[in-house]
């Protein structure tokens, strides 16, 4: 009993976000009280649904060893393919495969770049944020495509919604779950770890090192693509610039959940940790009428402070617990053995 | 605190021509609970050539270390020319003494040419204008015909170790030279060269300390041998007592002795080699070793097998196959124990259940798709029971383990959860507590009973005494089969070295 007790404090220590989220949003409610309220709520999660898409995929890349700067264009790009598409056609439908099927096969060049030829990953996909981003201000001679231009149904998904969930925090759920299940539960997590962990050991016990890597590049590069419509759909007009620093956005979610940069760590619970932190940082400070530009000031010192102090931290609390974990082992060893079984009940509450 | 370095070394009251180059008096080294030096007390004279041998985990590497100052000792003192180094000897400090250390694999700055590398580090040593000419000669004198304004990049690894031990002459007097398998990766014409210089820098006073697996090359060189075991100096004497199989029986420890037993192997063969090593076969239930020097082929043997190497051909279960990834080996019923375990097999961070069940999630009942708390407890339970493995439950980190039960994991992943066909072991028992050797013997032989092929490769006769029916000897491209006998480990080691001198012999032709 008491050594699970101890276990679930280092498991807590190990995710630092989750307190720092409850610190932030008790700060937020206490500064104003119409923050803490079940719209405010939903509102968040429907501003970071978008991002959310882009993060979860993204987290796992990290988690195998690779990543990918190139989300953003390719949200871009594809909103921007969907958009002539629809314009062109009057389909939504059309759009929709038009647009998606551009992230599939953005994924798939990432993908075969990376996993298959060993190109660098930063690299490639840096380049490909050019790329991708390049050819959607090109599409679209740098101009916003109007609402005037796009089909009925493509305003009707942006506003699409059970009842008094949107359709887009539906998606974020839906794809949230499927990571949670793969991540931490299906055989494939296990090796995405491995993978990161160790590319060598992974090859030598068999693992499939390159697909998996190409299938998580042609998923998060679907994604992205989604996440473009999705905010086009939102925004009820179509920008070239939509996904403009969407990818740092996306990996300062991850890196706030405790995903290393190095691979092989990190839990799917810290991740939606930090995509709410995201998300509350934002919405609070919108609150506070904080400015748009000192907003990201805060943002980017809020993950600098969170990775260079989360390792200090962990440490300093570990000992801490460890020390107080011992206290209370000797306390009961100085009790009598027999009421060892009860005490330990008694003694947690105490401690608590 | 404020002293110089140099402050440091006592200056001993001069005790002229008497004292030895270099003495040890009563080294200790712990790391943790471990001794890796246990009171050793060696004295070496000037111009003195002495081979030091042990196997892995003897100490040599640590006595290395300490006379060169990258490690400190936890006892006793080193003496250089009769001058004592201080209690934190630097290898700064060491080098000032006149120790000049050539690694197997020299620590040069690649991308710099050969004369700076020559004084890197050193550049006080440069005397005005005259950079060039120091380096040409010492170029020279340890017989390097590069040119010192290419970059060490371009140069073969026999020529980056004269680089290296042409930055020790520039130091000027060279007391001690320490040599670790300085011809592992050399021909035998640069071995000879190599050697040459080795008797003329003795002959103008230079102490040297050969380390090497090499018998043959310790045996030409060397006017004296030190045996280490455990840490200590078991053997210590002139050279010419000993000739091969001498050397042989003294590195042949009987410990394991007692461990193995004579096992009945069916007839039927289950596994023959293609190509080079055509005519190795093993039986179905039988433990073959493949013995070699380290880093040896047998290694690589295994390696392809198991289909590291691109495309390997051979024959198991009397049908032809070729394997060509970790993945097709492993659909064939073939499984690899790496040799570098930390690099290779295990993954730090990874639960020690996911440690054994990893390659298998998608054959166990289920197929992975759920994979909860208790998902594989019973058969991780099973094969704990197997192994005897001692430590913290499934759930926690590989890396909270001891090295042993690591390797017990390791094993179990590739023996228990999947039955191999032919299971291949490369040096299983290395860096593992005696206890656990036995442990992994028991499993390993139990495995073969149930009808599976064992391959073991390994550098270390004991090693192949404790676990193999029947062992190979391979040195580079020859092999002779060599059945188990009375001194089973000794003969192995005989074997060897008569293999490795005819192969020698061949290459100088």
């Amino acid at each position: 009993m008491k050594l699970k007790r101890l276990d679930l404090k280092t498991e807590l220590a190990k995710n630092g976000v989750f307190i720092a989220l409850i610190l932030l949003i008790i700060f937020f409610a206490s500064v104003n009280p119409n923050f803490l309220t079940v719209n405010n709520g939903l509102n968040i999660l429907q501003q970071v649904a978008e991002l959310g898409l882009i993060a979860i995929p993204l987290a796992m890349l990290l988690i195998a060893g690779v990543v990918d700067l190139s989300v953003g264009s390719i949200a871009s790009a594809a909103a921007v393919i969907a958009g002539i598409t629809m314009a062109n056609t009057g389909s939504l439908t059309f759009g929709l495969l038009a647009g998606l099927g551009f992230g599939l096969l953005a994924g798939a060049v990432n993908g075969v770049l990376i996993a298959y030829l060993g190109f660098n990953p930063i690299v490639i996909t840096l380049g490909f944020l050019s790329v991708w981003g390049g050819l959607a201000l090109l599409m679209s001679n740098g101009r916003t495509i109007p609402r005037s231009d796009l089909p009925e149904a493509f305003q009707m998904l942006g506003n699409l919604s059970l009842g008094p969930v949107s359709f887009r925090l539906v998606l974020l759920i839906a794809v949230a779950l499927l990571a949670w299940y793969l991540l931490a539960r299906h055989r494939i997590g296990r090796a995405i770890y491995a993978i990161g962990g160790s590319q060598r050991a992974a090859h030598m016990m068999g693992l499939n090192v390159v697909g998996t890597r190409f299938g998580l590049y042609v998923a998060i590069g679907f994604l992205s693509a989604l996440a473009g419509i999705m905010l086009g759909a939102k925004l009820q007009s179509i920008s070239p610039s939509l996904g403009v620093g969407m990818e740092m956005n996306a990996l300062t979610v991850v890196l706030l959940g405790g995903v290393a940069f190095a691979g092989g760590a990190g839990r799917f619970g810290g991740v939606i940790a930090g995509l709410l932190f995201y998300g509350v940082l934002r919405n609070g400070l919108v609150f506070m009428q904080a400015s748009p530009f000192l907003q990201t000031v805060i943002v980017g010192l809020t993950l600098v402070l969170a990775v260079s102090l989360d390792e200090s931290i962990q440490k300093i609390v570990k000992r801490a617990w460890a020390k107080r974990g011992r206290q209370a082992l000797a306390e009961l060893d100085a009790e009598q053995p027999a009421m060892r079984l009860t005490n330990d009940h008694a003694g947690t509450n105490t401690r608590a | 605190m404020t002293s110089s370095s140099n402050s440091r070394i006592q200056a001993a009251p001069a005790t002229g021509l008497s004292a030895p180059q270099l003495e040890l008096e009563g080294v200790g080294v712990d790391f943790g609970a471990t001794r890796a030096l246990d009171d050793v007390s060696l004295e070496f004279a000037a111009g003195e050539i002495v081979g030091l041998l042990g196997h892995n985990g003897a100490g040599k590497s640590t006595l290395f270390n300490v006379v060169s100052g990258a490690l400190r000792a936890t006892a006793g003192s080193v003496r250089v020319a009769g001058r004592e180094a201080g209690a934190r000897p630097t290898p700064h400090e060491m080098a000032g003494l006149g120790i000049t250390v050539i690694h197997q694999e020299p620590a040069l700055a690649h991308n710099l040419s050969v004369l700076d590398n020559i004084f890197l580090g050193q550049e006080h040593l440069i005397e005005r204008g005259r950079g060039e000419a120091q380096a040409a000669m010492a170029l020279q004198r340890v017989g390097a015909e590069v040119d010192m304004y290419t970059a060490v990049a371009t140069l073969g690894l026999g020529e980056r170790q004269l680089v290296d031990l042409a930055r020790g002459i520039v130091r000027g007097e060279m007391r001690v030279l320490l040599l670790d398998e300085p011809t592992a990766a050399l021909g035998r014409a640069e071995t000879d060269a190599l050697h040459a210089l080795i008797r003329q820098l003795a002959g103008e006073g230079t102490t040297v300390i050969y380390v090497s697996h090499r018998l043959p090359d310790i045996l030409d060189v060397c006017e004296r041998i030190v045996i280490l075991r455990a840490g200590r100096v078991q053997e210590d004497g002139p050279a010419s007592d000993y000739d091969g199989a001498a050397l042989a029986r003294a590195l042949a420890p009987g410990l394991d002795q007692g461990a193995y037993r004579t096992r009945r192997v069916s007839s039927t063969t289950a596994v023959s080699l293609r190509g080079t090593f055509a005519g190795v076969s093993a039986a179905e239930g039988e433990v073959l070793g493949l013995f070699g020097m380290a880093a040896g082929r047998q290694f690589e043997i295994l390696e392809s097998m198991f289909g590291l190497n691109g495309r390997y051909r051979y024959e198991l279960g009397g049908e032809e196959i070729v394997i060509g990834s970790p993945s097709a080996a492993m659909l064939r019923g073939v499984h690899l124990v790496p040799a570098d375990r930390e690099r290779d097999g295990l993954i730090t961070g990874q639960s020690a259940l996911d440690t054994v069940f990893l390659p298998w999630y998608s054959r166990i009942p289920g197929k992975g798709m759920w994979i909860g708390a208790r998902t594989g407890e019973t058969a991780y339970a099973q094969a704990r029971e197997d192994f005897q493995v001692v430590g913290p439950g499934g759930e926690a980190p590989i890396d909270e383990f001891s090295g042993g039960n690591r390797q017990k994991h390791l094993i179990a992943r590739w023996a228990s959860v999947e039955r191999p066909k032919l299971l291949l072991l490369s040096q299983p028992t290395q860096g593992v507590d005696v206890g656990a050797r036995i442990d992994i013997a028991r499993a390993v032989h139990a495995i073969a009973q149930q009808g599976a092929t064992v391959l073991v490769a390994s550098s270390e006769s004991d090693e192949i005494d404790l676990l193999c029916d029947r062992a190979v000897v391979i040195a580079d491209t020859q092999f002779t089969s060599l059945e188990r006998s009375e001194n089973f480990s000794g003969s192995l080691l005989a074997t060897l070295l008569n293999l490795a001198e005819e192969a020698s012999k061949g290459t100088v032709s």
